[in-house]
């Protein structure tokens, strides 16, 4: 007898429960309640859609803030667009200006020689320039300095450079401290009216230092001082990078867990296996 | 699909199942009401959308079945010397040849329950599978082997 008529003769047989088992059967059916799946089914839908709606909220959250600064009070941050804190400086009263702008750009030497050319522009010169190229990330440091009735140009037309990510303007009044010197000064020189011989010579050389330091503060207002850090963003490859290594505890301790369970699931076929070769 | 309609469709399906898986209709009578008694408990896990009624009953019904034959196991080891060997009911089926039968009968449990599946209830090899709890590969292996062994016997039997 072949294998295939081993076959024929099995699909022939029949088996049919015995009427009592059916009637046991029907009775168990019976006490069946009806059926009230629909709130569970809802709940297995709805319990991982949200689940991997707030995963990938804070992934993508995660991603996105990772390059962007922490925003100290002072700083504002935009994507590049012309709107900037700066304040226009006042036109009758003399002020100490100073602004600080980060800029995330994609070529650090071109933006460099953009700045350059803005500064000149409006009057304005470079205090200092440090470039470094040495690493993986560009940066650039500048300080220049532009004469403060531009300053608002001049900071509006650099953020347009690249992604402004961090901004910071300090204003200080010089118009008081120069107020008080010439309030000094007067004083001093309807003193030298009067003055005896002996005095007159150390009232006229202090006269003359304050004039020197109003002069100096006059200069001194009339340019604001800009710094301008620019660099690149973080290599894309190094955050990869990065996550794998975070994630490397986590997928041992998952593929131990995976392993331990694959044993017990084998060892347990095993002994299944042993139990029916016994019946 | 209503557990009384299921109950009623695949009686026959898991009783068929059981009665080759143990080889004992008593025994087989038992199982498969314990089987819907606990089907009945589980039903509302039941989820037609990974398997049909039949494939989900078989599982349950092997669960049970395997049950017994470790209570069965511990109830022999105890009873090893002294009892008398159980007279059960040795027809698998009514159709089938004397010779057939003692060939059934001479197969692993574990053997007789992929017969059954595949050949009796018609299982493709998938299904079995998941029933079986092993790979369709796996399966096909242990169901070639079982005929292989059924073909030899009857063979001898000639």
């Amino acid at each position: 007898m072949s294998q295939r008529d081993v076959l024929t003769e099995l699909r022939t047989a029949r088996v049919e429960a015995p009427a009592p088992l059916r009637a046991r059967v029907r009775l168990i059916a019976a006490q069946a309640p009806a059926p009230k799946r629909s709130r569970r089914r809802f709940a297995l839908v709805l319990v991982p859609v949200v689940a991997a709606a707030v995963a990938a909220g804070v992934f993508f959250s995660t991603r996105t803030s990772s390059p962007q600064p922490i925003v100290l009070h002072g700083y504002a941050a935009n994507s590049g667009s012309v709107r900037t804190l700066a304040p226009a400086p006042s036109a009758k009263r003399a002020q100490r200006y100073g602004a600080s702008l980060q800029l995330q750009v994609r070529n650090v030497q071109k933006v460099v020689s953009e700045a350059l050319r803005i500064t000149a522009s409006l009057s304005g010169f470079a205090a200092s320039v440090h470039i470094d190229t040495s690493t993986q990330h560009g940066s650039a440091t500048l300080t220049l300095r532009i004469p403060r009735t531009h300053v608002q140009t001049a900071v509006a037309r650099l953020s347009r450079l690249g992604t402004v990510t961090g901004e910071q303007v300090d204003i200080q009044d010089a118009q008081a401290g120069l107020n008080t010197t010439d309030r000094l000064i007067a004083r001093l020189e309807r003193e030298l009216k009067t003055a005896p011989k002996d005095q007159a010579a150390l009232l006229t050389a202090r006269i003359k230092a304050l004039q020197r330091q109003r002069a100096a503060t006059v200069r001194a207002v009339h340019f604001a001082t800009v710094h301008l850090s620019v660099a690149t963003p973080p290599h894309a490859v190094k955050k990869h990078h990065h996550y794998l290594r975070d994630a490397l505890p986590w997928v041992g301790g998952a593929g131990a867990v995976l392993i331990l369970l694959l044993a017990l699931r084998g060892l347990a076929a095993l002994r299944e296996a042993r139990l029916l070769s016994r019946f | 699909m209503t557990f009384a309609e299921a109950a009623e469709q695949h009686l026959d399906d898991v009783y068929g199942y059981l009665t080759w898986f143990t080889g004992d209709r008593a025994a087989a009578e038992e199982l498969a009401a314990e089987t819907f008694e606990r089907a009945l408990r589980l039903w509302h896990r039941f989820d037609p959308a990974r398997g049909s009624a039949r494939t989900w009953l078989c599982q349950l019904a092997r669960t049970v079945a395997l049950d017994h034959f470790r209570s069965e196991r511990r109830r022999t080891r105890r009873e090893e010397l002294a009892a008398t060997p159980e007279r059960v009911d040795e027809r698998f089926a009514d159709s089938l040849s004397p010779d057939l039968e003692a060939a059934l009968r001479a197969l692993t449990a574990g053997e007789r329950e992929v017969v059954a599946l595949r050949v009796l209830l018609d299982l493709d090899a998938g299904t079995a599978a998941r029933v079986l709890g092993i790979s369709p590969t796996n399966c096909t292996t242990r169901l070639n082997r079982a005929l292989r062994k059924l073909e030899e016997a009857l063979h001898v039997a000639a």
